[in-house]
């Protein structure tokens, strides 16, 4: 007879599972001292902006209709089936155009019977990339005057200053206007050209000012102690520190932009009439608005309003991003 | 004080100055010129164009047509007697000193080249229009600048203020011709048949604006005529006035909540003021300091706003004509518009400067 053989309790049978773990454990506790790890995680400063940035919802949004924007005008040629040169058939048109319907989302444009969304995702692509390029153009003449100006200073400041007075206190739109029509010849290039030239001006102040301060800090005061030469200093030890109120000012340039190309357009004095950018299409439309064709001119400046808020939103973000003095 | 002017205004000339180079150069340089005009109108022969070329003066250096532009030199001499008038005297001087009678410096600022009318004839003609307009159009934008500012300032964060955060930024992202357009589509397309699509007058009941006819008329009936002024206003202003009442309503908004956070209204409201009187009377004045400034500052706009505003409503005014002068290359013309609004432009900022001197006492130039 086997005493309390029945009350002997059985063998847990999963405790051998158990074993392994405890065998793998102390392995660790031996090496750490601990039951618990610390990861140390460095962000860099583009990484902390953008947490920061994450944070600003409205510039997330904005972002977020950016891309989609880009994405479309990139893609959007490929995937739709309309050309935006398309060739109406002659029994079929209405002369005012045909309102948004199923097949044609936007509608379709007036006299030429065009896919109203086709023309404004293929507007999309020459309006922002007008917007983007002048906005680059400006942003590097007017880093590179300011730079100069703000770190050499002397008579060269004094000079490049005066012409900036000069140029800001032009009435811009006018003079664009005018130079577009003397020197644009309805091409996209001298467009950008022109827009960057009339773009700098703003930029140039404010890197100058960035660089009066900055140039009296003692890093630079290091590097030149070294026999660093004055581009390098420029270049590979000021700038870097400048880069974040440059890049703000850059994203409300380039939202101004897309507008004076608009404006531009509008008035017949750019690219050629028959591509289609946004203003070109707000421009061609407006014979037929009192025929009561509202879809085609709508779109194009709902496309305008949607892309301009996102980059103000965007810039919004970015200020309160690679601002130093806004934890966040 | 009226050192000050003088000085500011003595200031002003080398950027004016300044401004017609850039302006002469950029109309000037262009490949073609302003012979561009005849580029596709093949009834144009080679020996018409140089014609015109040779009697523009536009085969002469750019610098030499700058300075007959600007009246130091002489047109009717070559070589360095251009700078010698008729009668042998520098030509800048004023006239009745012996100098000169032709370029801007003697009050002279050309012909057209397109219609051959002198250029301040034309300009003064279209004056009026665009005074109108845009008169009419800063006084709405300042008045709705400062009621939707000053409302937002008081009950910050409400549902009114929200709205008025959110027409802030749409307005600032939209293109002003697009509201036009869409204003047009709205008020005079087919379904709302209510507002004039564009032009200053009815044709039906008016003569045209500024001919004898119309002010005959004007005189005739004026209440008439004023209403039918102000229905064609309604659009255009609307048009001209959303984005400079977008951004300023902000403006205010900012002004006249860090001015009702100040100590003094603080007191005000301690010594037991009634809040109507504090914020209208301790808090608004003060608030509106900068906003004056910031409006002067803004003046130019109403400018480029009419240039765009005059083309969609047919105003027959400076912007329009600045279009046809743009399409047709007519430099003389351009160089003209320019001048009046970049005087305009430093005379706006000369007049924020005194009047900012004149509201606030504490300012002394």
């Amino acid at each position: 007879m086997q005493p309390y053989g029945e009350f002997e309790p059985a063998r847990p049978a999963p405790l051998t599972e158990k074993v392994v773990e405890v065998a793998a454990i102390p392995v660790r506790q031996e090496e750490a001292g601990a039951d618990y790890e610390v990861t140390l995680q460095s962000l860099n400063q583009w990484q902390l902006a953008w947490r920061k940035f994450k944070k600003h919802r409205l510039a997330l949004i904005g972002l977020g209709i950016l891309t989609c924007l880009l994405a479309t005008a990139f893609v959007g040629p490929i995937v739709l089936p309309y050309d935006f040169a398309s060739i109406p058939v002659p029994d079929q048109i209405v002369y005012q155009g045909r309102p948004p319907g199923l097949g044609h989302l936007f509608g379709e444009t007036g006299g030429l019977q065009r896919d109203v969304l086709t023309l404004v995702v293929n507007g999309a692509r020459l309006s922002l990339i007008i917007g983007f390029s002048s906005m680059m153009i400006g942003v590097f003449i007017g880093t590179i005057v300011g730079a100069i100006a703000g770190f050499l200073g002397g008579f060269l400041d004094n000079a490049l200053m005066r012409i900036v007075d000069v140029m800001l206190s032009l009435p811009l739109l006018f003079v664009i206007l005018v130079a577009s029509r003397f020197f644009g010849n309805g091409s996209a290039l001298l467009l950008i050209l022109i827009f960057g030239f009339f773009s700098w001006m703003g930029v140039a102040r404010l890197v100058r000012s960035l660089f009066l301060s900055l140039r009296e800090q003692e890093f630079v005061e290091a590097a030149r102690a070294v026999g660093v030469g004055n581009m390098r200093t420029i270049f590979r030890h000021i700038l870097p520190n400048a880069v974040s109120p440059i890049v703000i000012v850059a994203s409300l340039i380039m939202a101004g932009n897309i507008i004076s190309e608009a404006f531009v357009s509008f008035l017949g004095f750019g690219v050629d009439s028959s591509t289609p950018t946004w203003g070109n299409i707000l421009s061609n439309a407006l014979t037929f608005i009192p025929l009561g064709n509202w879809w085609w001119p709508f779109f194009a400046g709902l496309a305008i309003i949607l892309t301009v808020l996102s980059v103000n939103f965007i810039g919004d973000g970015l200020r309160d991003a690679l601002d130093p003095r806004s934890r966040a | 004080m009226t050192k000050y002017i003088i000085r500011r205004v003595i200031q002003a000339i080398p950027v004016l100055f300044g401004i017609t180079v850039v302006v002469y150069a950029i109309l000037l340089a262009a490949p073609g010129g302003p012979v561009q005009r005849f580029a596709n109108n093949p009834r144009v022969t080679d020996t018409q164009r140089l014609a015109f070329i040779h009697r523009w003066g536009l085969d002469q250096p750019i610098p030499v047509q700058y300075c007959r532009w600007m009246g130091i030199c002489n047109p009717d001499k070559d070589g360095l007697a251009t700078f010698v008038s008729d009668q042998g005297l520098p030509n800048f001087l004023p006239t009745f000193l012996g100098g000169g009678d032709n370029g801007v410096l003697h009050g002279d600022l050309g012909v057209s080249i397109d219609t051959g009318q002198v250029v301040s004839d034309r300009i003064m003609a279209s004056l009026l229009p665009t005074i109108i307009l845009a008169g009419t159009a800063l006084i709405v934008w300042v008045t709705f600048a400062i009621l939707l500012g000053t409302l937002a300032a008081l009950r910050p964060y409400s549902l009114f203020d929200q709205v008025l955060t959110i027409f802030t930024y749409v307005g600032f992202a939209m293109p002003t011709f697009w509201l036009g357009i869409m204003l047009i589509y709205t008020f005079s397309g087919p379904g709302l048949n209510i507002l004039p699509a564009g032009g200053m007058t009815s044709p039906r009941i008016s003569p045209p604006f500024g001919t004898n006819d119309y002010w005959a008329w004007f005189s005739a009936q004026p209440i008439k005529a004023i209403l039918d002024l102000g229905r064609h206003l309604i659009l255009p202003v609307t048009t001209l006035v959303v984005i400079s009442i977008a951004g300023d309503s902000r403006f205010v908004r900012g002004s006249m909540m860090e001015t009702l956070h100040m100590d003094y209204v603080r007191t005000a409201k301690a010594k037991g003021l009634k809040a109507r009187t504090v914020t209208f009377k301790h808090a608004f004045r003060n608030a509106m300091l900068p906003f004056i400034t910031n409006v002067a500052l803004e003046l130019p706009l109403l400018f480029t706003g009419a240039i765009v505003t005059e083309t969609i409503f047919s105003w027959p005014g400076i912007g329009r004509l600045t279009i046809q002068s743009t399409n047709q290359f007519d430099y003389p013309m351009l160089m003209g518009i320019l001048l009046i609004a970049a005087v305009a432009t430093v005379f706006a900022n000369l007049l924020a400067d005194i009047a900012y001197a004149v509201v606030d006492p504490r300012i002394k130039y």
